[in-house]
């Protein structure tokens, strides 16, 4: 058993982040685009590495000291659960060579356990990049005992043991119930958000501060965030106690009780495995197909309905990139409940947020953009649409056409939510209206040209371009960004300035937007 | 019908692909491109369906270039790879309305057309099933009848009778020679080299991505002898 683990578990882990593609393609341009990603990468790890350090030093240097190392604990452990409820379930259950290690000699008990295998590994570098940079800073702060060092090692070992078998766990039975179903994508999607939001809406309420951020008020907050993390996860208050205090039984009894859950969650899940993945692949042919009633379309209609039907079929791309939509009404909703006082009183200069309400909802519209990841999602079926008498443009916009008609109907009811909430003027109602749309539309074309410049076809899994491809990374969260920047402006010009620079801002944004587009539409995808 | 004048792509970082390769396809011709594994069969096919660039040389498609016009030439024609990956997410009837839509089918044609080769090869009762449930021989009849539902002047098969069961090979072959007897042409590789034989007019050998002879198969399979003895003459030698 465990040589078959070790096995599978190799063949699982040798093309982690494509490194043996890298290893051993003969293909000068493809060398080429992984060394720039990889710099790309180093770049966005010594920004993380800079990040977890300052912080750190600045929770220590308040007094904070137990405050740091539990929100590194939680932070990390609540990110590898989201995002593990996530792409579990197309881990675990991964269609690709599903037949060829049916056919092998090999236990399913071996078969989850090398794909959870894969997951831990994904989540240890994660654990590794966001706490050893930390405890390096509260080690030289703290010169805390040898006991740290132990505990601390602990801790960085089972760190992601804990959220990875949650998450599959969880994942598993969302892949489990939506496999009985007709349209599973869309139930295993529905039932990951449903999870998320469940646990993100009642953790979010901290309550509002009154004035000027000062070190006490940071100080309360972190205090209302320990208390939550303790409601919501103990186990990271415990593995933080067992490195500053030495207190190990709670973490230890921690561990135990997650290696149990582990060896239950195994045996579950592979005692179901070929059950749950014949459910997933298995199509109910009805085999009674009569010709009738055709109906004739445009060509971009035609490809914006297959784009519709790639996007339905796939329920990690649906949960990854419907999120944003999601939150965007929920922030709108939140609005017409408490007001915008609650987020003003915590903003750390005085300004009036209804003129940065358009960017923020806008922002949200952003995260995870449809179009950043749908020419990778394309795979090895590429060939169809590069064989076909269409032109870049046509493919192009049935892509984009998809991410602003999923959109569409959460900005009309988040528009509805906030006028409602806000009461604007006129003109405060026009950039209410004008502004996320301008902003969506570059999310949309700018995804498109991230995914050109990094497409990524041969993948084995949607995962790996849903969430871990680089396009899906850069060019989902480039709306987001783009919100930011253009709110930056909006916030320091005086208010008679401010109709001036709100119409200066989406200018820019459209022409960005079609120099974009065009360069799109002019791309050879011969060479894609 | 199809013009290849020295045709030259090679992959970047290797020394794989195919070098001044120059056919020329008449309607009417079935022509069959043999080769070994590796040899640059598909390579070729993926140029000329505009699949691929190509580092040198033209590739016409009735008189129009795939690289100057390249939506104008794929009008013209139809391939099918040698592994039919489809889109799995849609049923046959939605993938084949997908590829009537984007050549502008009218509804008539289509229906017609799609009634008929679906008869043919008996998978109408199928068309209203996911394309993930079919077998790989399943897929390849649809990708088939994809590719006939536009009628095409030319046909660019890669492989066409891998995973097909006898009979449909028969229809297929059937389809072919009726295709050409209307004026259309077929450029397709095979490994089978009984069936080019017998069914094609003309034929190209290739090797390590060069041309070795190409002309009419009666030219070429003459006093007697059969077409693998002279593909096995001509690659060992050369």
């Amino acid at each position: 058993m465990f040589r078959q683990i070790k096995n599978l578990s190799k063949l699982q882990l040798c093309n982690l982040y494509g490194m043996n593609t890298f290893r051993f393609t003969k293909d000068k341009q493809v060398k080429r685009k992984t060394k720039i990603l990889m710099v790309i990468w180093i770049i966005i790890i010594f920004m993380l590495i800079s990040y977890v350090s300052g912080l750190t030093y600045g929770y220590i240097i308040m007094g904070l000291e137990e405050m740091s190392l539990a929100y590194l604990i939680g932070i990390s452990s609540m990110i590898m659960l989201f995002l593990g409820i996530f792409k579990a379930g197309s881990v675990i259950f991964n269609k690709n060579g599903y037949d060829i290690l049916c056919s092998l000699p090999v236990s399913q008990t071996a078969i989850v356990v090398s794909r959870f295998v894969r997951m831990y590994v994904e989540n240890l570098l994660l654990a590794l990049i966001v706490m050893i940079p930390g405890m390096i800073v509260y080690a030289c702060l703290m010169k805390p005992d040898v006991i740290f060092y132990l505990a601390g090692i602990i801790v960085l070992i089972f760190l992601p043991f804990a959220p990875v078998t949650i998450a599959t766990f969880i994942g598993a039975i969302i892949t489990a119930i939506s496999s009985r179903m007709k349209h599973k994508s869309l139930v295993e999607a529905g039932l990951s958000i449903l999870l998320v939001l469940a646990v993100l809406i009642p953790t979010s309420r901290v309550s509002g501060l009154e004035g000027q951020i000062t070190p006490e008020m940071i100080k309360e907050l972190s205090g209302q965030a320990l208390s939550i993390l303790k409601k919501i996860y103990p186990p990271a208050i415990w593995m933080t106690n067992a490195m500053r205090t030495g207190e190990l039984l709670p973490c230890l009894g921690c561990i135990f009780g997650f290696l149990v859950l582990f060896a239950i969650m195994i045996w579950v899940v592979s005692a179901n495995f070929h059950f749950i993945c014949q459910s997933l692949y298995g199509s109910v042919a009805k085999h009674d197909y009569q010709i009738e009633n055709m109906k004739k379309d445009s060509v971009l209609i035609a490809m914006y309905k297959r784009e519709l039907k790639r996007y339905l079929s796939s329920s990690v791309y649906v949960a990854n990139t419907i999120m944003g939509p999601i939150m965007a009404v929920i922030f709108s909703g939140t609005l017409l409940f408490m007001g915008t006082d609650s987020i003003e009183q915590v903003l750390p200069v005085s300004i009036h947020i209804e003129n940065l309400i358009p960017f923020l909802v806008a922002g949200i519209f952003c995260i995870m953009t449809t179009t950043s990841t749908s020419i990778s999602m394309e795979g090895k079926e590429w060939w169809i649409v590069k064989s076909l008498p269409v032109t870049t443009k046509n493919i192009l916009d049935g892509k984009i056409l998809l991410n602003l008609s999923l959109i569409l109907p959460f900005y009309l009811v988040a528009e509805v939510l906030l006028i409602v909430a806000l009461k604007p003027a006129v003109l405060q109602m026009v950039w209410l209206l004008v502004i996320p749309p301008v902003i969506i539309l570059f999310a949309c074309v700018f995804g498109i040209t991230m995914n050109l410049k990094f497409p990524l076809f041969n993948w084995e899994s949607e995962v790996t371009v849903v969430k871990q491809s680089f396009s899906a990374m850069i060019g989902g969260l480039g709306g987001f960004f783009m919100a930011i920047v253009c709110a930056v402006p909006v916030a320091l010009v005086p208010e008679e300035y401010l109709g001036l620079t709100m119409v200066a801002v989406c200018i820019l944004v459209l022409v960005i937007t079609v120099l974009l587009y065009r360069k799109n539409n002019g791309v050879n995808l011969q060479e894609i | 019908m199809l013009t290849i004048n020295q045709l030259t792509k090679h992959y970047k970082g290797s020394n794989k692909g195919v070098t001044n390769i120059s056919l020329k396809i008449e309607p009417g011709d079935i022509y069959a491109f043999i080769g070994h594994n590796g040899a640059g069969k598909t390579t070729t096919l993926k140029c000329i369906a505009g699949i691929h660039g190509f580092d040198a040389g033209e590739i016409l498609i009735d008189g129009i270039s795939i690289r100057e016009n390249p939506i104008a030439a794929k009008e013209k024609f139809a391939y099918i790879p040698d592994n039919p990956d489809l889109y799995e997410y849609l049923t046959g009837i939605q993938y084949l309305n997908f590829i009537a839509d984007v050549f502008g089918v009218s509804v008539g044609h289509r229906e017609k057309r799609i009634e008929k080769y679906a008869g043919l090869f008996e998978i109408t009762p199928s068309l209203g099933d996911l394309i993930s449930s079919y077998s790989h021989g399943m897929k390849q009849k649809l990708a088939i009848i994809s590719a006939l539902v536009h009628e095409p002047k030319l046909l660019l098969l890669d492989e066409p009778f891998v995973g097909l069961d006898p009979k449909a090979a028969v229809i297929l072959k059937d389809i072919m020679r009726e295709t050409c007897k209307n004026g259309g042409a077929i450029f397709f590789s095979t490994h089978v080299l009984d069936v080019a034989e017998k069914l094609c007019n003309k034929v190209a050998i290739v090797k390590d991505g060069t041309l070795v002879t190409s002309g009419n198969m009666e030219e070429i399979v003459k006093e007697g002898r059969s077409l693998e003895s002279i593909f096995m003459e001509v690659v060992d030698n050369v």
